[in-house]
């Protein structure tokens, strides 16, 4: 057991010690999981709310939860990945990193195989640098994915499935075609019903 | 026939094709991208990824969500003016709810370990170093500050399990209630 907790420690300090914006991630999506399971359940047990909010509310709490960590985990970890891609590669850099860089090094920049982290010697400033940059990007990523895209999407899909509870609760099915009676019978129907009256058409 | 495409498409020339045209793809693309060199007052981006942990992140993605969430559900056409109302009053009380307690909680955590993550030594007592990974000497590098927020981080997301249920949902039902009286009340 101490090893275990040992062993996670040390694997926690390896794979976020270096890298922030990865943690942001991956924690992220472990806390929209956690806090959707108690917002749905918060809604399902709210006795103020009424059958037909409920309706709407309940899939759009569990609307919210699968587009809010499928979103967050895309959107966020693109905005990462791109922005350390640019980072690593030199394409987004400053003055002093590309300046600690050797002519050689300077002539790699922009190339996808090309990774200032892997330099022997790489320029003091460029980690704090890259963690920055990116934290920055996951933060804005999240922004994007949470605030804007995720809201959109849930309340188009939560309508959406409310018109169908709606229609459920107050057994509001179409009208269905009379079946059983062919269009002669019923004109015939229709014009014994109707005899006295000249203006009827069918 | 089927059998024989599925060997090629395994093997490793394919898969090495695959591969080279993914890169060249990605390649092109990031070629596209301009160079940016960034000069003058870069610091606000070092000290962010210093600073902003999951707490502070949480306060952030907050803070926006007040600004554009309501907007969106007071927008939403496709449901009835009282569903709308609704759904606006509980989107900020979760995010009122779901911000203040996951801001407090994460916080309080990442210092809970930074207390209990001291460097191992005759005058510590063991405590105060349970969460100290092994073979650590240093706690001021950027590396160990940001163990320290993850491990701060994924304590918080522990002791969240229960007050997601304990204080979110029930802050988050009795603020609905409390905007919904007011929108009535109006």
């Amino acid at each position: 057991m101490s090893n275990l907790f040992s062993g996670f420690k040390s694997s926690l300090y390896k794979n976020y010690g270096e890298n922030p914006g990865k943690m942001l991630v991956h924690t992220g999506v472990l806390g929209w999981i956690l806090s959707s399971l108690a917002q749905v359940s918060a809604v399902v047990f709210n006795d103020k709310i009424s059958p037909e909010q409920k309706s709407f509310l309940i899939p759009q709490e569990i609307a919210d939860a699968g587009i809010n960590i499928a979103s967050f985990y895309l959107i966020t970890s693109s905005f990462k990945n791109i922005a350390s891609k640019l980072v690593s590669t030199g394409k987004l850099t400053t003055k002093g990193i590309k300046n600690a860089l050797s002519k050689d090094d300077v002539k790699k920049i922009g190339k996808l195989d090309f990774n200032i982290g892997n330099l022997n010697n790489v320029p003091d400033s460029y980690k704090p640098f890259k963690n920055g940059v990116d934290v920055v990007a996951s933060t804005i990523g999240s922004i994007i994915s949470c605030n804007i895209v995720t809201p959109i999407l849930r309340n188009q899909y939560a309508s959406k499935k409310q018109k169908q509870a709606l229609a459920n609760m107050h057994n509001n099915y179409e009208l269905a075609a009379p079946r059983g009676i062919s269009m002669s019978q019923y004109q015939k129907l229709s014009s014994i019903k109707y005899s006295s009256s000249s203006s009827l058409k069918v | 026939m089927a059998s024989n495409m599925k060997i090629k498409t395994s093997s490793p020339q394919f898969q090495g094709g695959i591969k080279s045209a993914c890169n060249s793809v990605k390649q092109r693309a990031l070629s596209a991208v301009p160079n940016l060199e960034l000069s003058g007052n870069i610091n606000w981006i070092n000290k962010a990824g210093e600073k902003i942990s999951s707490a502070e992140q949480r306060l952030i993605l907050g803070a926006s969500a007040l600004m554009t969430q309501p907007f969106i559900d007071a927008n939403n056409k496709k449901v009835d003016e009282k569903t709308r109302k609704v759904s606006v009053a509980r989107t900020i009380a979760k995010i009122v709810a779901g911000t203040a307690t996951g801001f407090i909680i994460r916080k309080a955590c990442i210092k809970g370990i930074k207390a209990m993550s001291q460097p191992r030594g005759a005058n510590v007592p063991k405590w105060k170093s349970l969460f100290t990974p092994k073979n650590i000497t240093k706690t001021n590098t950027d590396a160990f500050m940001q163990y320290r927020n993850a491990m701060g981080t994924i304590v918080a997301l522990v002791v969240m399990m229960f007050t997601n249920f304990l204080i979110d949902a029930p802050l988050t039902k009795f603020l609905t209630n409390t905007l919904i009286k007011k929108q009535e009340n109006k």
